[in-house]
């Protein structure tokens, strides 16, 4: 049989005959514990047991799986060699995800039969059941994605990016509680409003589910793609940008101002995102000058750093909010809202991150730019406003400035600086 | 026919390749030389399609490789300097998983690992785990797996370094016989003169450029010949240079000089005879062994 050649491998590592049969009888062992607590039957506390460890299971273990079946490959240094296979990405993406977690899922769905086993009310088991998987895979997804990024960014240990999945797990697990008791009564008869359109809170989690399992799975197949050389344009994080900025938009109250604000948050966070997740590499951007030099359009735009995509959407959204009347103009008599100078400082943020990036420890960009944050968005303008001098208080944090021209003006003087730095460190570096 | 045209490959703040140009032909073994940090492995992984270079092209049987690599995958064999094994499965496990992945049906991957076993001897480790395996057998185990495919070219970074000669010696064997069923290989390395037993061409990379490109086993028309008289015989070169149909390479003392002849061996033994009508002191008159590190040396000396 012509197994996806990945899936198998990962299965010649994880189906041990030890772990087959220990698997069970661990999960044996426990369902008879809980058995006896429920008065020698399978009652509530099997049941909790049972979606207790599906969870721990399916988002942890899978998770730490998921993250390890990428990261593994580049710290054993055989990621060159699968990097070389005719295998396609979304061959190697789907071998990756559904192979190292074969035994997690192994276990999982034996947590979900004593589940079933335990409870009383089977209609809602099938929502259950549905969420459970769907949040498991999004997890699960989100981690090998999370993988992806960080062998991208030359990061050999998972530590730190399993700590992203724990998050995950936290956020997930309340959820999935919360749902499991639900459907021991009935589900509340809740709507939500989207676009002035009116949806059942139901449908509208579960096609929100299948939306963020979507977009993982394009994302991984993107990442797998540029990982084995194929060349594309980056597409994918334009039309993740724009579903996202769609998406949230339609929560907002209806009017164009809060669109247009929804779309500011939006992309303002997909380009701090965008930055900190991909390579920030000295090359790419020369080979990016050196084909659009050429005039080759194409090339040139599969160099595009995604985060100046995001940074461009941001734009009309800035301007619109700038042109508009709204009482989102002032927050307090000291803090105003200038979207102009907001994207300027977003700019300089960057720009920070990146001379660290191009420095000689760039495994402390992150670290670096944050302490200058601390110094920029609190300290210094803290200061300077203790000490009454709000002018000085806006030339660091241009929000403070009592005009939208001294806030742009004050946003300039240090996206300039920070950009002329940058220039010369990339020149040094390229 | 395999081209590399002005590749640039550039790290943060260092030229690795330098508009490195070449051509290599079908079935040829060609020594990739030069000396450490000359480029030599980033050069492999550009053409292995690993690394995106800055600028040129490389084109393996028609595919350009920065536009299809994935094609290019296909038709290429590549062993990294670490083996890139996976020490938690068998050698049949691995090379199984880099069979599979490269394309061959379930069913033909008993006959392939069979074959590339059967080649590089290690039939009898089908079983074990490569982390129980010597230096040797794992390099074998690695080259098993970029050339279990059949691929049209093969890459070798640095493939016979930690080797004892035995097992070089097999190497050498076991790229001549891949030479045979028609492979090209590109094969870089340090030890010249473990490469001179099979390589028909050699590359020489310094600081990022193609310094020479050079036949090593052509037929040739003249070859050098080494003249070494029992005591120096002053302006030897006057006296050699007057001599018809011979070309002086270089003279040291004026006892050795290098000559070089045609490979006619009556044209040989008239100039023998002139030598000693000149009533020259010849107590050496031979083909001058020039091996690969000779050239090598020679090209580094003569473009520094």
């Amino acid at each position: 049989m012509n197994l996806n050649p990945e899936f198998q491998r990962q299965l010649y590592l994880e189906c041990s005959q030890a772990r087959l049969i220990g698997i069970p009888a661990v999960l044996g062992i426990i369902f008879t514990f809980s058995y006896f607590i429920d008065g020698y039957r399978l009652g509530n506390a099997t049941a909790k047991a049972a979606l207790i460890l599906f969870m721990l299971i399916t988002l942890l273990w899978g998770a730490r799986q998921a993250v390890d079946s990428i990261v593994e490959e580049y710290r054993d240094r055989t990621w060159d060699i699968q990097r070389l296979s005719a295998l396609g990405p979304w061959e190697m993406a789907w071998g990756k995800l559904f192979g190292s977690t074969v035994m997690v899922w192994y276990a999982g769905l034996l947590c979900l039969f004593a589940y079933g086993l335990a409870i009383d009310d089977y209609a809602a088991l099938p929502l259950l059941i549905f969420y459970s998987i769907c949040a498991a895979l999004l997890v699960q997804s989100g981690s090998l994605l999370l993988g992806l990024l960080a062998v991208r960014r030359g990061q050999t240990k998972s530590g730190s990016i399993f700590l992203l999945a724990v998050i995950g797990f936290l956020s997930i697990a309340p959820w999935l509680s919360d749902v499991s008791n639900l459907t021991s009564y009935a589900l509340p008869d809740s709507t939500t409003h989207w676009y002035e359109m009116r949806f059942s809170s139901g449908d509208f989690h579960q096609i929100s589910l299948l939306l963020a399992l979507f977009w993982c799975a394009v994302g991984n197949y993107r990442l797998m793609s540029l990982e084995l050389g194929l060349r594309a344009t980056p597409w994918v994080w334009l039309g993740f940008s724009v579903f996202l900025m769609i998406y949230v938009g339609g929560f907002m109250p209806g009017s164009a101002y809060a669109f247009w604000l929804a779309a500011f948050a939006v992309c303002g966070t997909l380009t701090y995102v965008g930055v900190l997740v991909e390579s920030n590499d000295a090359m790419r951007i020369k080979r990016l000058l050196t084909y659009f030099a050429e005039r080759n359009w194409r090339r040139g735009s599969e160099e595009l750093p995604i985060w100046w995509l995001s940074f461009l959407l941001l734009l009309p959204a800035a301007l619109v909010l700038s042109l508009s009347e709204h009482p989102l103009r002032e927050f307090s008599l000291r803090f105003h809202f200038y979207p102009l100078a907001m994207v300027l400082i977003l700019l300089r943020d960057c720009g920070i991150y990146i001379y660290f990036c191009y420095g000689k420890n760039p495994q402390r960009a992150l670290s670096m730019t944050l302490l200058f944050a601390v110094l920029l968005y609190g300290i210094l303008p803290g200061i300077f406003n203790t000490l009454g001098q709000n002018g000085l208080a806006a030339l660091f944090f241009p929000l403070w400035a009592d005009s939208a021209g001294g806030a742009l003006l004050c946003a300039l003087l240090q996206t300039g600086w920070v950009s002329s730095l940058l220039y010369r460190r990339w020149k040094a570096n390229s | 026919m395999i081209t590399v045209d002005k590749l640039i490959f550039e790290y943060p703040g260092l030229r690795a390749l330098d508009n490195v140009s070449f051509q290599m032909n079908q079935g040829s073994i060609t020594a990739l030389v030069g000396p450490n940090g000359a480029g030599k492995t980033t050069l492999l992984r550009c053409m292995a399609a690993l690394d995106r270079p800055v600028g040129g092209t490389i084109t393996i049987e028609d595919i350009d490789v920065l536009e299809q690599p994935r094609e290019c995958h296909r038709i290429i064999g590549y062993l990294s300097d670490f083996f890139g094994l996976y020490q938690r499965l068998t050698v049949r496990q691995c090379l199984h998983f880099v069979a599979r992945a490269q394309g061959i049906t379930d069913s033909d991957c008993p006959a392939a690992i069979t074959e590339v076993c059967r080649r590089l001897h290690i039939e009898d480790r089908l079983e074990m785990r490569p982390d129980e395996l010597s230096r040797g057998l794992r390099q074998r185990v690695a080259i098993a797996q970029a050339i279990i495919h059949k691929p049209s070219l093969v890459l070798l970074d640095e493939p016979a370094s930690g080797l004892d000669p035995e097992a070089r010696h097999e190497l050498a064997e076991l790229f001549l016989d891949l030479q045979r069923q028609g492979m090209t290989l590109l094969v870089s390395s340090h030890i010249l003169a473990e490469l001179e037993a099979y390589c028909t061409d050699m590359l020489v990379l310094r600081k990022g450029c193609l310094v020479e490109q050079v036949a090593v086993k052509t037929p040739q028309h003249h070859k050098p010949f080494k003249l070494l008289l029992a005591q120096a015989v002053p302006n030897l070169a006057d006296i050699l240079t007057q001599l018809p149909d011979i070309e002086l390479l270089k003279t040291e003392h004026d006892r050795l000089a290098l000559i070089r002849l045609t490979t006619d061996t009556q044209h040989q033994h008239a100039v023998l005879k002139a030598l000693l009508a000149l009533n020259l002191p010849v107590c050496e008159f031979a083909p001058a062994a020039s091996n690969l590190q000779d050239a090598y040396l020679q090209t580094i000396r003569q473009r520094p």
